[in-house]
């Protein structure tokens, strides 16, 4: 076999392009997945029956349908009853957001039953509404501890979205493929998108270990 | 101050309270006593509707408490309440924990809170912990600093639920000594408590509660040394 080491130093500047296209759709969509999580998980906790369902049906969809269904649906599926072609990129995100709020809706969820029953009860005694205690009570201290499980939702999403590149999206794994199919060089390329993708993990899930050290150190505060 | 009439509660098919009718006055400080499990904390806690009335009516301050939110809070903004377990909040210090709920419900501006903050904390006696986290303080300054996060609402009354138990024997007194003042500075308080001395030396009345019923109540000393009840005196018997 011939390494043509050459391809890959030709190739990198696009490539990089590519990882950076990544990054952003996966900042982009665990930013949304956030949002969408911390109400859905709330929701989740809801007392009010509908509230409750509503949340439960959207996160067993999403949890127990592929990714790359989900997509699919969103690009092709969607426009056809709209009958308005979707834009990749705003497809791509917008599957890969409703997909990451499920997961972080049960992180949340989590997060917001591991703080002490007294929390939540010690602010509502004080007059405090239910959302007040929430964000400046309960949210707060739940937030601190649902740093490693978000962070690996980051990480589980920065690869999966290697998925979008079905769509044309072109991401990293997409703009691998156009290269090796106006090269043919199969195993240079897909090694180096391969090293790309763990350059990104691997310094993501340092940077979630720097900061879960430094809330431990200062716990509770 | 305080109204209760046929109050029921029942935790699925745990009947807890089974009709207690119970009046508190204004400035009084009623003592409540009885076996763990016999209802007595979730009397303190249907008072502020921490726990839904099974049954019944509770008046506060002239308040019926419904179901409705608006009614709830404003309730619980005249009824201050102390936990067994501090309930501190964690992630803020002394100070920031006495001055949020002036500022978010009073709608007090952030100088007056801290005005009033400190004033509290001087009262209490920690006035150099006001910007120490809970973790850094013992039992019993954490309760004091609770006490001061109720106070800081100016409530009309009081409810301490056991607030001595969870603490070590030498730190009590620091805490019941804080109560003590509020009482002689007229405060309306609901107390659960084991400390017998405590009731004798401040409380108006005692209350002996058990199976979810009031058996017994009478001045400090009607109850605990002219018992009328078999039950009264078993009880007491093994506490005094």
């Amino acid at each position: 076999m011939n390494f043509d080491f050459d391809l890959i130093i030709n190739s990198i500047p696009l490539l990089i392009l590519g990882a950076g296209v990544t990054l952003q759709i996966t900042l982009l969509s665990v930013g949304f997945g956030m949002f969408i999580g911390m109400f859905m998980g709330m929701a989740r906790l809801s007392k009010i029956w509908a509230v409750k369902m509503v949340a439960t049906v959207y996160v067993d969809f999403i949890r127990g349908t592929p990714l790359l269904v989900q997509i699919f649906l969103m690009y092709f599926a969607l426009p056809v009853v709209t009958g308005q072609r979707i834009d990749p990129f705003v497809a791509a995100v917008t599957a890969c957001s409703i997909n990451s709020g499920a997961y972080i809706a049960e992180i949340f969820r989590g997060g917001i039953q591991s703080i002490d029953k007294g929390q939540m009860e010690a602010g509502r005694s004080l007059g405090m509404s239910w959302p007040q205690t929430m964000r400046y009570i309960i949210l707060p201290q739940a937030f601190k501890r649902i740093i490693p499980p978000l962070g690996n939702e980051f990480i589980a999403m920065l690869k999966d979205s290697s998925l979008v590149s079905v769509i044309g999206f072109e991401e990293l794994t997409r703009r691998g493929q156009l290269i090796i199919a106006r090269t043919y060089g199969s195993f240079e390329i897909w090694m180096t998108v391969a090293f790309l993708y763990l350059i990104m993990t691997l310094t993501i899930s340092r940077l979630v270990d720097y900061l879960e050290r430094r809330y431990k150190i200062d716990d509770k505060h | 101050m305080i109204s209760i009439k046929n109050l029921h509660k029942k935790f699925g098919n745990l009947h807890v309270l089974r009709g207690v009718d119970l009046k508190v006055e204004e400035r009084e400080v009623v003592v409540i006593i009885g076996p763990s499990g016999s209802g007595k904390s979730t009397i303190l806690r249907c008072i502020n509707y921490l726990e839904e009335p099974s049954e019944g009516e509770i008046i506060v301050d002239g308040i019926t408490l419904n179901k409705q939110e608006s009614v709830i809070n404003k309730v619980r903004a005249e009824v201050g309440m102390v936990f067994q377990r501090f309930n501190l909040f964690p992630h803020m210090t002394v100070l920031e924990n006495i001055e949020l709920a002036p500022v978010k419900v009073r709608k007090m501006s952030a100088k007056e809170a801290e005005t009033v903050a400190l004033d509290l904390l001087d009262k209490v006696g920690l006035a150099d912990k006001a910007h120490a986290y809970p973790e850094q303080l013992s039992g019993g300054q954490q309760q004091r600093v609770a006490i001061a996060r109720a106070l800081a609402m100016r409530p009309r009354v009081m409810l301490f639920d056991e607030p001595t138990s969870a603490l070590d024997p030498e730190m009590v007194k620091e805490v019941l000594d804080v109560m003590k003042t509020l009482v002689k500075d007229g405060m309306t308080m609901v107390v659960v408590t084991h400390e017998m001395g405590f009731a004798r030396e401040v409380g108006s009345r005692v209350i002996f509660i058990d199976e979810g019923r009031i058996i017994e109540e009478g001045t400090p000393n009607e109850v605990f040394y002219n018992a009328k009840e078999e039950r009264t005196k078993t009880f007491l018997s093994k506490i005094l």
